[in-house]
């Protein structure tokens, strides 16, 4: 399946300064391993060193699915655009 | 009545198409829960007073400290080291002595938060840590208060609204916690997010425009721009997954 990731401006810096980028892969998992594969300075930004994902991101998937850690094989659609939000919380 | 006074103080407003009058005396009625006199809060209950807002009730533990005045500008030099609470209720009468402001010396947690809350016609989410916010979001989606949400980290700002039964919460937004960390922020951050969740609570007030339901306004001042997410109410959420929704907003 051929996904797009989209990202924030804050993210950037480690796409080369891509906003979207093409990416394959059935589940959002294969979709964040062919990011990674493409950008390598995303691993450490989206995993920890257990491979987990980290608790500040959630993932927003056209139609309204939402992945995050424990729900990284929610399944993807050609077409479909990933959107990656970091949780922040400052006041 | 708004009286002579209150007619000319807020002229400007009442001369807005769809708050005239009438939405001028919405706004003296209304009653506020500001939660957090910090970054947020100070631009929120600052700009909330100036419209006339009747009651302000401000909710703070913490005591001015030098590393806040970057931001927190309700805060001076003079008032480090005094409760927050303290310097906000001097400096909003000062601003507007029409508005009723009630400040409370105390953090809010899962046994006061109902408490604090109950009676208020809207929630402002002006806090700097996550477990808190879901808490004021639990109890705004309980007591079906709607809770106006803010957050801010460097150049970043994020705003969206909450209307139990008619939108998501911040719960279909947010299915993680990630730990408490120091945050890094320009001051002008929180006054741009805090200017638009105090207009969203006037708008709420007044009931005009467009409110910001089901989409998160992301602000990006390093590359000065706006987008948004639209989302949707998430199904299973902890939150509001048991909640009937009334109608789309």
């Amino acid at each position: 399946m051929s996904a797009e990731v989209k990202v924030a401006s804050y993210l950037m810096q480690y796409t080369g300064g891509k906003e979207i980028i093409k990416v394959e892969g059935k589940s959002v998992r294969e979709c964040l391993q062919d990011l990674i594969k493409q950008f390598p300075d995303m691993e450490k930004i989206l995993f920890d060193d257990n491979n987990i994902l980290r608790a500040f991101f959630n993932i927003f998937i056209t139609g309204g699915d939402v992945a995050f850690a424990e729900k990284l094989d929610v399944p993807v659609k050609d077409g479909d655009i990933l959107t990656l939000l970091y949780i922040i919380g400052g006041g | 009545m708004l009286t002579p006074e209150e007619k000319q103080r807020y002229e400007r407003q009442i001369m807005i198409p769809g708050i005239g009058e009438a939405g001028q005396e919405k706004l003296k009625k209304a009653r506020v829960i500001i939660a957090g006199s910090g970054g947020l809060g100070s631009p929120i209950s600052l700009y909330l007073a100036a419209a006339g807002l009747g009651t302000l009730r401000i909710i703070d533990n913490d005591k001015v400290e030098l590393s806040n005045l970057n931001r927190q500008i309700l805060h001076w030099d003079k008032d480090v080291g005094k409760f927050k609470t303290d310097s906000a209720d001097k400096k909003l009468r000062q601003l507007n002595r029409n508005v009723s402001v009630e400040t409370i010396n105390i953090t809010i947690n899962e046994d006061n938060v109902s408490e604090l809350v109950a009676g208020f016609d809207i929630i402002v989410d002006a806090m700097d840590n996550l477990p808190t916010r879901f808490l004021l979001n639990k109890s705004a989606v309980e007591h079906k208060i709607p809770c106006i949400h803010g957050a801010v980290s460097g150049f970043e700002g994020r705003a969206m609204t909450v209307i139990p039964g008619k939108s998501a919460c911040l719960r279909c937004l947010y299915h993680t916690i990630p730990p408490i960390s120091k945050f890094p922020v320009l001051g002008a951050t929180p006054g741009v997010i805090g200017c638009i969740q105090a207009t969203e609570v006037i708008k709420y007030i007044t009931g005009i425009g467009l409110l910001l339901t089901n989409r998160l306004l992301m602000y990006d001042g390093l590359n000065m721009k706006f987008t948004e997410l639209q989302f949707a109410r998430f199904k299973d959420c902890e939150c509001c997954g048991n909640i009937i929704l009334e109608d789309k907003t």
